[in-house]
């Protein structure tokens, strides 16, 4: 996908900030896009990214492309990446969506549950040894006074 | 440099929250709370007046925190949380057990 704004380089942690310092330059250049989507967008974002700097291989050295596009009715954006495939637990899915931890103690496990639900869109794929995450939100309506 | 810092008095201790409560900062922030319950003050509000942004990582240093604190006698609560972590809160449903108070103040009463 080519989109309105790119961001390439390794998936290390530091990455995660750039990240965070692009969608603050969307939201000043989108001043149009309701705050309550960019930051679940924002969110959903940032989970995914973390999800690919925590698991993605090899560690450290997994090469990346953040492309993001603002379209009249959505914000869209592809994360891709070079690492190893994911192997996704298939039996935390349900009605295509990532379910919560059922422990409310549990202290992992949310990433891509959160990511789902702050989403309207969210699939992986994994075609010609290449991952790539596809985030949608759909911009809501606002409400008039 | 840390962005996390500590205030403790007796049992009760105030931590601040760093100002994105993400992956790189999650780690840190659980140690402090660790700490924080292993030196005496396990009644702990950690203020996040001053984070915009917080994600499961951070959700799980505080949940973490949450269960030392409780093991030890004492809790955590939550402070001046902004729209973006309210938010979270609600979505992972965590706002049932990591309470959030408006102020610094309205969470260190009555423990």
């Amino acid at each position: 996908m080519s989109g309105d704004y790119t961001l390439r380089g390794l998936s290390v942690p530091e990455s995660l900030d750039q990240l965070h310092d692009l969608l603050q330059q969307v939201a000043e250049e989108h001043e149009s896009v309701e705050a309550t989507d960019l930051m679940l967008f924002e969110t959903a974002v940032i989970e995914i990214a973390g999800n690919v700097v925590e698991h993605g291989r090899p560690h450290g050295n997994v090469a990346w492309t953040f492309d993001l596009a603002v379209l009249p009715d959505r914000l869209a954006a592809v994360l891709s990446d070079d690492g190893q495939a994911y192997d996704l637990d298939e039996e935390q899915m349900a009605d295509g969506r990532w379910a919560m931890p059922e422990d409310t103690f549990a202290e992992d496990g949310r990433g891509l549950a959160l990511a789902s639900v702050a989403l309207d869109e969210l699939d992986y794929q994994r075609t010609g040894g290449i991952n790539s995450w596809t985030m949608v939100r759909l911009r809501r309506e606002v409400a008039q006074p | 440099m840390s962005t996390i810092e500590v205030r403790t008095e007796g049992r009760q201790a105030v931590v601040t929250g760093p100002p994105r409560l993400n992956m790189t900062a999650a780690p840190q922030l659980r140690e402090v709370l660790a700490q924080t319950v292993a030196h005496g003050s396990p009644q702990i509000v950690v203020d996040l007046g001053g984070t915009t942004f917080v994600d499961s990582s951070g959700l799980g240093a505080l949940v973490g925190g949450l269960k030392t604190a409780r093991q030890a006698g004492g809790d955590l609560r939550l402070a001046a949380v902004s729209d973006q972590v309210m938010t979270v809160l609600t979505l992972t449903s965590l706002h049932r057990v990591l309470r959030p108070f408006p102020t610094v103040e309205d969470a260190s009463r009555e423990w």
